[in-house]
């Protein structure tokens, strides 16, 4: 029994480092029809400023706190500076510049922060292990399960409740519309697209302490994140949480109970949605 | 739709010729590159097929490259079968991957269609990453070269090796073309610029996508065979889908949808990494930097702009000439 709470709570904890990347990643897709590969490069940056932000306060808070505003402020630029410009050029050029965006960011972290493996240790906070349920477990992994549910219920509710939630919905369901609605899409669109590299930023940031710092930490994990974002729905928020409980369950569970399948099981279960639902398991248009 | 036409047969000549002589004086070194730029121009041009006239951006086409390398390793590395059987086996190893990857996935299209060829290539990636008897992470060695010693040949010779290598890239793009040129060619670029309406002509448009993607796979494998031979290695690293985005960037710098861009864009790839690489490690990232000016700049890539400025100054011509007619018809009505 405390073997599947054990791993229940990884599978959690992985989903939810999923969600805080796919969501941003969705968002951006289902909103403009843009496919940001760097999206897995920024999480990589937001990680390493959390490291210096560390060294610079001396505090995890110091990262927590850094590194998506940070990672924000690299996405303006971004955006400023190509994205703005690529928004129609269609999905085969978005791959190749955001897969340009890639080489350059990979190379940037390595030039600042070098080739080594680097980490921060976990806020005081949160160190040690915890009860849940019968079981001892790492806080600082509650920390980041708790703190995926709260970003996802605060969405969640940004999203169904308040206005600009709304005109979110509208931008993906039908962006001309919307348009016509008098909805500023082109300012929309900016404004997500900054909390998306905010939230990567953060991602980045929460999975320093767990998981080593390194240039390739956001190539690794951009791939999961692409699976989740198109199995679920692109552009759905239902699709994403959806999306990235099944990716950390199937890595997590496949990892333990049959090591040899786990990780193909991943792709047959992407193959598999493409082929028979397209549009993914949530579609965010009807 | 392909033509080729005196700038291409030019150019492709040239290239080739070029790579020949160089590997002549080059040293040993050099001649490493210009192997690596040969099955670079294969996989290149097997990408270019797919993706400049079939409209079908592939993002598996490194797993299809790795399963040529790694099909030809298993039989002559680990079964000791002859090198001639290896190579006809693991060109329709991966022609059969190639055509069923494009059968399941001909449905598809945009950025669809990238990800499911990316999920496929990643299952090839991951399974044989894992795969200890094909030794996992860590690759194979072991590998055969061909053996042409009746033909006074002699492949373990690093010059001639790799003349042979450019033998095989001049065959391959000879083989492209030709299908390019083809009544299959041309409808394969009818089903890019209009699926609907080929459809409606009656053609079996999944079945002619799917059998690009075969043939395509077909090459990439060639490709594949080669680099295995080189290092006499191989390694899950080649799958990655990092390296069928390289095959990409090959073709973007190139030109995409010319085949010659394809075969110098591979060229042009080697030689930045080689020089770009002396001067700073960080080559990649001027890869990339090139690569986003490039898209950024209109997407045609070095082979393609020179077309391009080609073609302007020779519709430019005839425009001017055709208003003096009718300048003149004017002029002798009034």
């Amino acid at each position: 029994m405390n073997f599947w709470i054990v791993q229940a709570l990884n599978g959690l904890q992985l989903s939810m480092l999923l969600f805080l990347l796919s969501i941003g990643l969705t968002v951006i897709f289902g909103l403009m029809h843009f496919v940001n590969l760097a999206h897995g490069a920024l999480y990589a940056l937001g990680a390493y400023v959390g490291v210096s932000a560390f060294a610079l306060t001396g505090m995890y808070w110091g990262a927590f706190l850094l590194a998506p505003i940070a990672v924000a402020l690299a996405g303006v630029v971004l955006y400023l500076g190509l994205i703005r410009r690529m928004r129609k050029a269609g999905p085969m050029n978005q791959v190749l510049v955001t897969f340009g965006l890639i080489f350059v960011l990979l190379d940037i972290t390595r030039i600042i922060w070098g080739d080594l493996a680097l980490s921060i240790p976990e806020p005081q906070l949160f160190t040690g292990r915890s009860e849940v349920l019968g079981v001892a477990y790492p806080t600082y992994r509650l920390f980041i399960i708790g703190l995926g549910l709260t970003v996802m219920a605060g969405l969640w509710l940004l999203l169904s409740r308040t206005q600009i939630g709304a005109m979110i919905r509208a931008g993906v369901d039908n962006d001309q519309m919307a348009a016509c609605l008098g909805i500023n899409v082109e300012r929309l669109f900016f404004i997500v697209f900054c909390i998306g590299c905010a939230l990567a930023g953060l991602a980045g940031a929460v999975a320093a302490p767990v998981l080593s710092v390194t240039p390739s930490m956001g190539t690794q994990l951009l791939i999961p994140v692409l699976i989740v974002v198109v199995i679920g729905g692109l552009g759905s928020l239902k699709g994403a949480i959806a999306g990235s409980l099944l990716v950390g369950f199937i890595q997590t569970f496949g990892a333990v109970l049959a090591p040899q399948l786990a990780s193909v099981a991943i792709y047959a279960l992407l193959a598999a949605v493409l082929i028979f639902r397209p549009a993914g398991l949530f579609p965010a248009k009807a | 739709m392909f033509h080729q036409t005196t700038t291409k047969t030019v150019t492709i000549l040239l290239l080739f010729i070029g790579m020949a002589i160089y590997t002549v004086f080059a040293g040993f070194y050099g001649r490493e590159l210009v192997i690596e730029a040969a099955y670079l121009v294969i996989l290149a041009i097997s990408l270019d097929m797919v993706a400049g006239y079939g409209g079908m951006v592939s993002l598996c086409h490194g797993a299809i490259f790795g399963i040529g390398a790694y099909v030809f390793a298993v039989l002559t590395g680990m079964m000791g079968v002859s090198p001639f059987i290896a190579l006809v086996a693991a060109i329709a190893a991966s022609g059969l991957f190639g055509l069923f990857v494009g059968a399941v996935t001909s449905r598809t299209s945009g950025i669809f269609f990238i990800m499911t060829t990316l999920a496929f290539g990643q299952m090839v990636y991951v399974y044989t990453f894992e795969n200890r008897a094909l030794g996992g992470d860590d690759g194979m060695s072991g590998v055969a070269r061909l053996d042409l010693s009746m033909i006074g040949i002699d492949t373990n010779d690093s010059l001639q090796f790799a003349l042979l290598a450019i033998v095989f890239a001049a065959l391959s793009y000879a083989v492209a073309a030709f299908i390019m040129r083809s009544g299959f060619g041309r409808t394969l670029v009818g089903i890019r610029s209009n699926e609907v309406r080929m459809r409606a002509l009656g053609l079996p448009v999944l079945r002619y996508k799917a059998f690009a993607f075969g043939i395509s796979g077909a090459l990439a494998g060639l490709a594949g065979t080669i680099a295995a031979q080189q290092t006499m290695f191989v390694s899950p690293e080649m799958m990655s889908w990092m390296m069928s985005g390289e095959a990409l960037v090959i073709v973007i710098l190139g030109g995409l949808g010319t085949l010659v861009g394809a075969a110098v864009g591979a060229v042009l790839f080697v030689f930045l990494q080689h020089e770009v690489s002396e001067v700073t490690r960080y080559w990649h990232m001027v890869v990339g930097l090139v690569l986003i000016l490039v898209v950024v700049l209109g997407n045609r890539g070095a082979y393609g702009q020179i077309e391009h400025l080609l073609e302007r100054r020779k519709k430019v011509a005839p425009k001017a000439s055709a208003l003096e007619v009718a300048a003149e018809k004017d002029a002798s009505h009034a």
